[in-house]
C-alpha cells in the first residue's frame, strides 16, 4: 500500500511535469503576438520593445522555459499581460468564487443523484421511475448554456425571482472583500447558477446509479439480506446501494473535468466572476500567464482527483489490493 | 402442530405474455425435526416455493390463494412486517449459490452479526462470541471471522452460509440446492455437517434439489414437484420402492447407480409451459402410460396409504405398470 502510494506520487510528478512543459510550448506556438493586444501596433517600435523586454519575451525560448520553471516552484506564474497584476493573485481570487459555486453544486448533484437513482431503481416499474428517467435523459442531452439561458429567461426575467447574473449586486463591493460572501445578496445571486448546474450535473450519477442498482437488486446477496429479515431500509442502504456506489466512485476523475467545463459555461452565461470566466477572458486576450496558471491548476486538480478516486475505490471494495 | 403447513398455495408471475402459474394447489406439511426433500426438474417451482415460504418473491409474483402457516400462524395473512420478523428467527435458509450469496464488500462476521442484531438485542461482545461459536460449529476457523468472502473457498463460503442460517437457532431450515456449485467431496462434507448439526440441534429441514439420490440419503420424506404441482409425496422408502407416479419412476430411472450396468434413462420432452399448461394431467404429454382420459382430466392427489399420495389417474394400476417403467424402451415411445 505504501509502496503503491509512493509510486503513484512519482507518476503524478512526472505527469505534472509533462503537462507544465507541454503547456509552455503550446502557448508559444500559438499564433498572435500578446504585445499586440496590450499596445497598439500603431505605437512606436521602442515602446513595444520595452514591453517585450519587461515580460522577458525577447529571450530565447529555452531561457524563457527555464525561468518559467524556476518561477513555478514559488507559485509565480508571472504578470498578467493585460493588468500587470500577478497572475496567481488573479487566479486565487477567482478560484474562491468558482469553488463556492461549483463544489457545493457538484456535491449536491452527486448526493441527490446517488440517492435518487437508488430510490427509483428500488421502486422500479412505476410511473415515477419512467418520468424521472425521461426528465434526466432530456436534461442531460440539453446543452448547459441553453439551459442556463432558459433559466435566466424564466426565473429572472419573466418571474423576477433571481438576479440575471453577477456574484453580488454590481457596485456594492467595489474592492475584493470576503465580507461579500456573508451577505444574503451573494446567496441570492448564487441560487440560480447553483440550481441549474446541480440539476444538469445530477443526471449522470442518477442514471448510472439507477442502472447499477437494477443489476445489484437481482444479486443473491441482496435476496439473502432480505431473507435474514433485515428491514427494507437496511437492505436498500446497507446492501444494494452500498454496493452500487462502486461504479459511481470510478467516475470521480471525470466529474472534475465536467465541473471545469460546467464552470466555464455557467460562469460565462451568469457573468459569475470565477475561474471559468477568467479563462475565457484571458484566452480571448492572449493573456498567457493567466491562461497557463489556470490550466495548470485544472491539471493539478484532475491528477489529484484521479489519485483520490483510485484510493477511494480500494476503500469501498475490499477485493481491490494495491500492489 | 406442524412447524410448517402449506395449504393449497397458488402463486403467479405477471409476465409480458400473461400470467404464469408457478405454483398451484401446493400443500405440504413439515413436522418438527423432520427432513423433507423436494425434487423436480429446473422450473418445476421448487425454488419458488422456498422463496414463497421466506416471503421474498420477486415483485411480479403474487400469492393468489392458499396459506403458509408457520407454527399455526398464516404468514400470508399476517402481512409483510410480521413475516419479516419470522424470517431467519423461525425459518432460515441456506442459499443456493455460495459464491454470490455473501456480500463481497462486507466482512463475514458483520454479515452473520446483522442477522442476529436484526432480531435480538444483544451486546457487541455477545454477538461476537456467538459469531465465533457459529463458525467453529460449521468447521471454519473463528480467527477468520474478520475476512472478506473472496478470501474463502467455495466450500468454506457454503459453511459460512450454514453458520449464518443457524445464527438464531431456527426450528426450520430451508436449503435450496446448497451444494450445486461445489464438487462431490465438498458436497459430501457439507451434508455430513448438516446431518450432524440436525442431530445436535434438532431443526426440521426442507431440502430442495434436482438430485434424487441426495434426498434419499438425507431425508425422511420426499415431495416430487412437476410443473408447479406436487405430484407425489411420501416416505423415502415408499417412494424409492413403490412410487405411484410415472414422473417419479422416470426420475428414478435417470439416476446412475454404482455397480449396475444399466445406463441412466432420461425422460424425453420438456416441462410444461407455465403460461399455457396442458388441460389435463401436466405430465401427460411426456408420459408413456398416458391414456386418453389423462389429456382431459386434471388428476387430484390420491391417498395410497396413510402418508403416501400421488397425483395420477392411474396410480392404483401402478403396481402393474412399474416393471415396464424401468425399461428404457418404454421411454423411447412416440413423443409429441
Amino acid at each position: 500500500m505504501t509502496a503503491y502510494v509512493l509510486r503513484r506520487l512519482a507518476y503524478m510528478a512526472i505527469t505534472l511535469f509533462a503537462m507544465i512543459t507541454l503547456m509552455f510550448f503550446m502557448f508559444r506556438l500559438l499564433p498572435g503576438d500578446p504585445t499586440a493586444t496590450v499596445i497598439s501596433p500603431a505605437l512606436d517600435e521602442g515602446a513595444r520593445e520595452a514591453m517585450r523586454r519587461r515580460f522577458g519575451l525577447d529571450q530565447p525560448l529555452l531561457t524563457q522555459y527555464l525561468a518559467y520553471l524556476r518561477n513555478l516552484t514559488v507559485l509565480d506564474f508571472g504578470l498578467s499581460f493585460r493588468t500587470s497584476a500577478p497572475a496567481w493573485e488573479m487566479i486565487e481570487l477567482r478560484l474562491v468564487n468558482t469553488l463556492l459555486l461549483i463544489l457545493p453544486s457538484m456535491i449536491a448533484a452527486y448526493a441527490i443523484g446517488a440517492f435518487g437513482g437508488a430510490l427509483i431503481a428500488w421502486h422500479r416499474g412505476g410511473k415515477a421511475e419512467a418520468s424521472v428517467v425521461l426528465f434526466a435523459t432530456a436534461m442531460q442531452s440539453a446543452p448547459l448554456f441553453w439551459l442556463s439561458m432558459l433559466a435566466i429567461l424564466v426565473f429572472s426575467i419573466l418571474l423576477g425571482w433571481f438576479p440575471t447574473g453577477h456574484i453580488v449586486t454590481p457596485g456594492r463591493f467595489p474592492g475584493p472583500s470576503w465580507r461579500m460572501y456573508l451577505t444574503a445578496d451573494f446567496l441570492h445571486h448564487l441560487a440560480l447558477p447553483f440550481l441549474v448546474n446541480t440539476l444538469y450535473q445530477l443526471c449522470f450519477p442518477l442514471l448510472l446509479m439507477r442502472s447499477t442498482m437494477l443489476s445489484t437488486i437481482g444479486e443473491d446477496y441482496v435476496e439473502l439480506a432480505r431473507m435474514k429479515g433485515l428491514t427494507e431500509r437496511r437492505v436498500l442502504y446497507g446492501h444494494a446501494m452500498r454496493n452500487s456506489l462502486l461504479p459511481l466512485a470510478t467516475t470521480l476523475p471525470m466529474i472534475l473535468g465536467w465541473a471545469v467545463a460546467g464552470s466555464v459555461v455557467i460562469e460565462t452565461v451568469f457573468s459569475w466572476p470565477g475561474l471559468g470566466l477568467l479563462m475565457i477572458e484571458a484566452i480571448s486576450g492572449s493573456d498567457y500567464p493567466v491562461v497557463q496558471g489556470a490550466f495548470l491548476l485544472i491539471a493539478v486538480l484532475t491528477i489529484l482527483g484521479t489519485f483520490v478516486a483510485d484510493l477511494l475505490y480500494g476503500l469501498l471494495d475490499p477485493r481491490i489490493t494495491y500492489r | 402442530m406442524a412447524i410448517l403447513d402449506i395449504e393449497g398455495l397458488d402463486l403467479r408471475y405477471r409476465t409480458d405474455r400473461g400470467p404464469a402459474e408457478a405454483l398451484s394447489e401446493v400443500s405440504l406439511r413439515v413436522e418438527r425435526g423432520e427432513a423433507i426433500g423436494i425434487v423436480g426438474e429446473s422450473g418445476c417451482g421448487k425454488s419458488t416455493l422456498l422463496k414463497a415460504v421466506m416471503g421474498v418473491m420477486p415483485p411480479n409474483a403474487a400469492i393468489t390463494a392458499g396459506a403458509i402457516r408457520f407454527e399455526g400462524r398464516d404468514l400470508v395473512a399476517a402481512g409483510p412486517e410480521a413475516w419479516r420478523r419470522i424470517r431467519w428467527k423461525g425459518v432460515a435458509m441456506i442459499a443456493q449459490s455460495a459464491l454470490n450469496a455473501l456480500n463481497p464488500v462486507k466482512r463475514v462476521d458483520a454479515q452473520i452479526a446483522e442477522a442476529i442484531t436484526t432480531h435480538e438485542s444483544r451486546t457487541r461482545a455477545e454477538v461476537e462470541a456467538r459469531t465465533r461459536e457459529l463458525l467453529a460449529l460449521v468447521g471454519v476457523d473463528p480467527g477468520r471471522a474478520r475476512d472478506y468472502p473472496h478470501q474463502f473457498s467455495g466450500g468454506m463460503r457454503q459453511r459460512v452460509l450454514i453458520a449464518m442460517a443457524l445464527a438464531l437457532r431456527p426450528p426450520l431450515l430451508l436449503a435450496d440446492e446448497p451444494t450445486t456449485a461445489l464438487d462431490v467431496i465438498v458436497q459430501d462434507q457439507i451434508f455430513r455437517r448438516i446431518g450432524a448439526l440436525r442431530g445436535e440441534l434438532g431443526f426440521a429441514m426442507v431440502l430442495v434439489t434436482h438430485d434424487l439420490a441426495l434426498v434419499i440419503e438425507n431425508c425422511d420424506r420426499i415431495a416430487v414437484m412437476y410443473g408447479g404441482l406436487v405430484v407425489e409425496e411420501g416416505p423415502v422408502a415408499a417412494i424409492a420402492t413403490a412410487s405411484c407416479h410415472p414422473y417419479t419412476l422416470g426420475l428414478y430411472n435417470a439416476l446412475s447407480r454404482l455397480g449396475q450396468r444399466r445406463q441412466p434413462v432420461s425422460i424425453p420432452g420438456r416441462p410444461p409451459d407455465p403460461l399455457a399448461p396442458p388441460a389435463g394431467c401436466r405430465f401427460a404429454p411426456r408420459c408413456p402410460f398416458a391414456i386418453e382420459r389423462c389429456h382431459r382430466e386434471r388428476p387430484v392427489m390420491q391417498a395410497l396409504s396413510a402418508r403416501h399420495a400421488a397425483r395420477c389417474l392411474r396410480a392404483a394400476e401402478m403396481n402393474d405398470l412399474r416393471p415396464a417403467a424401468a425399461l428404457p424402451e418404454t421411454w423411447e415411445g412416440p413423443q409429441p
